[in-house]
């Protein structure tokens, strides 16, 4: 989790050269490790997930960092992703991203300094949530979504619930 | 549709009633792993801090027995029931524990040794290996039939003691920092996040869920499951049992959720289970409410970092020291913090419709502030206003040119003329707090004293104590905090606890005293009508700069709550004495409070003139002669102080504070027999007075009478194990009595604790670097915005 965020940044900073040396080629790379997200481990994830995750890192320099943990059955595919970037005028970031995602966005609180949810609209998906919000100048979008229409897992508010847990091991791992 | 919680744990509570009536199945294992499933889906769904007692089941009906009726009689096949239950859930949770165990054993980051998994915290666990925390029945499952105890608990700050942003912006420093890590953040999750510790959770590449128990941080079934007090060391010192909430006919512990009506067929036994002794006793809090910052922590050495205990300890709602200068009934911690309030909801454990709060209300304003907890904050407000905590009195004015104190303020006549300079005196007195103000992480919590003087049309003539645009405070405020100081000599603005090597100043009141601070001003030579003088205890959960630390500067203002004022009206021309406030100290405890301010702050000979005063206003009272003489031996007047004394005995022979003090005059006199006879006299009728113990010890030292020497400080050392005196003596003594591993251990302690005498200077560096507050790290000082020209700092 946290340590792992410090651990992360350890291995960033030995890797810094090569990292920009990748950059540079505009590569994105990837950590395919396990637990290796530094705001959510593979255990936790699983467990919202309702089953064994996996996850997987990437970090491009001058994108987002993202943490994506997907777990699979039979019948559905389940993701959870985490995206993170560290922005010069946050308020107004999470403003526009709110903007963008699907429905109306429900203020939650004591998530990081802001933070919403909203339905997600996306037609990949059967089911999903979103929470758009900020830590200090870090903004970060958190998706949990799923294959299956309602899928038994990740619906009503088991699903709201979930997503507010996942928010909150985030935002409590970016503080 | 899905289940909601409350649903959940109902259907778990009458699964498991009716696997009771078929036994076949009831004490199967699959119904272990089915009521396993349920709390695992209850458990992840508690995350939302809006969660209250409207989310959870009905409680399930439940009659209790009369008063004074005897325990239900099981029948045998009752009892083999039980017993078959009992065996099955050990055999589960052994289980469960050891496949736990070898799932996340393997990767922990054993940094202290195998032996020491949870070091640098103190706590320890019942049982081999790591603790799963599911074994650890939840809030929710407690909350169906104790829905109040639920409801305050969610709202405060005990089950927000992880995640808060207040409390992970520091760990995460820790966690993040590139010496330590994960591991040593033990020492703080001990206490704030015990079910992690105790699940291996801390340490990196954790294999552990945290889901199931950070936003819980202290749940109902770890206070409620600590089966032992280790000492009274702090950092979470206890020992933590395998939870359970019901024991069986002989008393033993029956692991994990039981079915809701065996609990109410026998509520006597989920008490024993759930409810020791001495979770109503201050030795409890004090597991938590102490924390020192030990070697391995720091890489430094062993500094204690807080006690709220020992401050207990110290004052007079504990009735164990006889030096405190006012006496109180017996109140424990759980006595101010855990009253006993009216049910709004059912709660079974309640007594005659009411319960002890689980709110714990005390200073945390921030957390519920922050959650949106409108009526713990509240409630915590209310509290902090209600208590007669503290006493503010503008107690004298002195004007410029003059050596006459006009004391006490409103008792007696003065004029007052424009262009006049005054001093006040306000004396702050920590009246009825069990603790000093500020208590604990004084370097985050904030009180200060706020000062206005205004002219009649409300123009501000002086103001100190006020908040800056940016909500930081007056620089040059009084404020009763410390400033912890790194070896850099740099301020520990985002509480690096580890980075502590000293603090440059400590201005905290400890229970019972008082503190005078001064403050200057000049009446306008223009002025109308009369100025009015307001001072005020102000107090803030998090400094300014914290929280900035913790959110940016873009944050919501956190509460400011105003806990004690006093306002005096003073005419220009003659002022005339006027009738007392109500809620004002008597005249003679205004003095006994400016002496004893006075006293620490080393103005002896006007203390014992503020003394004096008491003495002619009750020269009955023996404390005001022991006052006197305390002041005096601390002065170095052992005659007077002789006399004093002698004063005191006369009008209450057996006063242990005058007969201690005669202990010290004696010994300096030289009267060894009356000197032991003095010190055996308080120790017999305050066995658990530190000092009096010290004291006996060096005198029987003295005398080299080993044995009673040694049965002084080992009895000192069970009060407070941090006694340097007791140490040092004690490695003496062990040696002496050839015992060279004891004596060894003591020796180590007392260079492990002693001060570092290199220490100071790291806050003389700091305060080089910052003339602004400075002044306050001296105990006479006086606040003033006026220059040697006359005009003032801010140029009025």
């Amino acid at each position: 989790m946290a340590s792992n965020a410090a651990r992360c940044g350890r291995v960033l900073r030995s890797v810094a050269p090569s990292l920009l040396g990748v950059s540079l080629l505009g590569l994105p790379m990837t950590m395919h490790a396990a637990n290796n997200c530094a705001w959510l481990n593979e255990a936790t994830a699983s467990g919202l997930l309702g089953g064994s995750a996996v996850g997987e890192v990437t970090e491009a320099a001058g994108q987002p960092t993202v943490c994506e943990f997907t777990q699979m059955d039979a019948s559905a595919k389940r993701t959870l992703r985490i995206s993170v970037e560290v922005v010069t005028d946050p308020h107004e970031r999470v403003g526009v991203l709110e903007k963008g995602c699907g429905g109306n966005p429900t203020p939650l609180k004591a998530i990081g300094n802001e933070a919403a949810s909203c339905a997600l609209s996306d037609r990949k998906i059967a089911v999903g949530k979103q929470v758009i919000g900020r830590v200090r100048d870090q903004v970060f979008i958190i998706t949990i979504a799923s294959t299956l229409k309602n899928d038994p897992v990740l619906q009503g508010d088991a699903l709201d619930s979930k997503i507010y847990t996942a928010a909150e091991q985030v935002a409590g791992n970016l503080f | 549709m899905e289940k909601t919680e409350s649903e959940i744990a109902a259907s778990c509570g009458r699964f498991g009633g009716n696997m009771r009536k078929t036994a076949s199945i009831a004490f199967s294992i699959v119904g272990f792993l089915i009521a396993a499933y349920c709390f695992d889906s209850l458990r992840a769904q508690q995350a939302s801090p809006q969660q209250d007692a409207a989310s959870l089941a009905p409680p399930p009906s439940y009659t209790p027995p009369a008063k004074g009726a005897p325990p239900i009689e099981d029948t045998p096949a009752q009892r083999d029931a039980i017993a078959r239950w009992k065996a099955k859930a050990e055999l589960a949770t052994n289980a469960a524990r050891k496949q736990y165990n070898a799932e996340v054993a393997p990767a922990y980051n054993f940094h202290y040794g195998p032996k020491n998994p949870f070091t640098p915290g103190n706590i320890e666990v019942q049982g081999e290996g790591f603790l799963q925390p599911g074994a650890y029945p939840s809030a929710e499952y407690c909350g169906t039939c104790h829905q109040e105890a639920y409801s305050q608990w969610r709202q405060a700050l005990h089950s927000n003691a992880f995640r808060t942003p207040f409390y992970r912006t520091s760990v995460n420093i820790l966690i993040r920092d590139k010496t330590r890590g994960i591991s040593f953040a033990r020492h703080c999750d001990s206490c704030h996040n015990p079910i992690g510790v105790l699940g291996a959770a801390l340490t990196e590449d954790s294999k552990v869920d945290r889901a199931k128990f950070d936003s819980d941080g202290l749940t109902c079934t770890t206070c409620h499951s600590v089966v032992g007090l280790d000492s009274t060391n702090g950092n979470s010192s206890v020992k933590m049992g395998v939870p359970a909430v019901i024991v069986d006919e002989k008393g033993e512990r029956i692991p994990g959720e039981v079915p809701f009506d065996m609990i109410l067929r026998h509520p006597e036994r989920h008490s024993q289970a759930v409810m020791h002794d001495f979770l109503h006793k201050p030795e409890f809090c004090a597991a938590c409410h102490k924390a020192n910052l030990p070697a391995t922590l720091n890489d430094y050495k062993f500094i204690r970092a807080f006690t709220a205990y020992d401050e207990w300890q110290q004052s007079k709602f504990s009735q164990r020291n006889p030096l405190t200068f006012y006496t109180a009934d017996f109140t424990t911690c759980q006595g101010c913090h855990m009253k006993r309030n009216p049910i709004s909801l059912p709660d079974y454990g309640a007594k005659d419709g009411t319960l002890v709060s689980h709110r714990w209300l005390a200073g945390n304003t921030a957390v519920p502030f922050y959650y949106g907890f409108d009526e713990q904050l509240k409630k915590t407000i209310d509290f902090l206003r209600a208590g007669n905590y503290l006493n503010v009195d503008i107690f004298a004015l002195k004007k410029a040119g003059s050596d006459k104190l006009i004391a006490p303020l409103g008792r007696v006549a003065y004029d007052l003329a424009p262009s006049d300079t005054v001093d006040a005196y306000v004396v702050i007195q920590n009246k009825n707090i069990g603790h000093s103000l500020i208590p604990e992480v004084r370097d985050l919590y904030e009180a200060w004293v706020e000062v206005t003087v205004k002219d009649s049309a409300g123009a501000e003539i002086y103001h100190s104590g006020f908040l800056k645009p940016d909500g930081m405070i007056d620089p040059r405020a009084h404020s009763f905090t410390n400033r912890p100081v790194t070896d850099e000599g740099e301020f520990v603005d985002n509480h690096k606890v580890w980075t502590i090597h000293s603090v440059a100043y400590d201005n905290s009141v400890q229970a019972g005293r008082s503190v005078l601070v001064r403050y200057q001003f000049r009446i306008p030579a223009n002025v109308a009508g009369a100025v009015t003088v307001t001072a005020k205890v102000n107090y803030r959960h998090l400094r300014q700069s914290y929280l900035n630390n913790i959110f940016g500067k873009d944050h919501p203002a956190y509460p400011v709550v105003e806990i004690a004022s006093r306002s005096r009206v003073l005419k220009i021309g003659d002022n005339e004495p006027e009738a007392a406030d109500p809620a004002d100290n008597p005249d003679w405890m205004r003095w006994n409070n400016l002496g004893i301010a006075l006293l620490d702050q080393f103005q002896y000979a006007e203390s014992v003139a503020a003394f004096t005063e008491v003495v002619k206003l009750r020269y009955d009272y023996a404390d005001a002669y022991t006052n006197v003489g305390l002041t005096e031996i601390v002065w170095e007047k052992y005659d007077s102080a002789r006399t004093a004394i002698r004063k005191a005995l006369t009008l209450s022979p057996d006063n242990a504070r005058a007969l201690y003090y005669d202990g010290l005059l004696e010994r300096r006199a030289g009267n060894t027999e009356q000197e032991i006879a003095d010190f055996r006299k308080v120790v017999e009728n305050f066995p658990q007075s530190r000092d009096a113990r010290r004291e006996l010890g060096i005198t029987y030292y003295q005398q080299n009478m080993v044995a009673e020497a040694t049965e002084q400080f080992e009895a000192l050392q069970g009060i407070d194990p941090d006694d340097l005196t007791a140490h040092y003596n004690l490695s003496i003594l062990y040696r002496r009595q050839h015992r060279p591993k004891e004596a060894a251990e003591q020796q180590a302690m007392f260079v492990d604790k002693k001060v570092d005498p290199g220490a100071p200077t790291y806050g003389l560096n700091y305060l080089r670097e910052h003339p602004e507050i400075s002044t306050e790290s001296i105990p006479w000082h006086i606040h003033s915005d006026l220059t040697a020209q006359g005009g003032t700092a801010n140029g009025k």
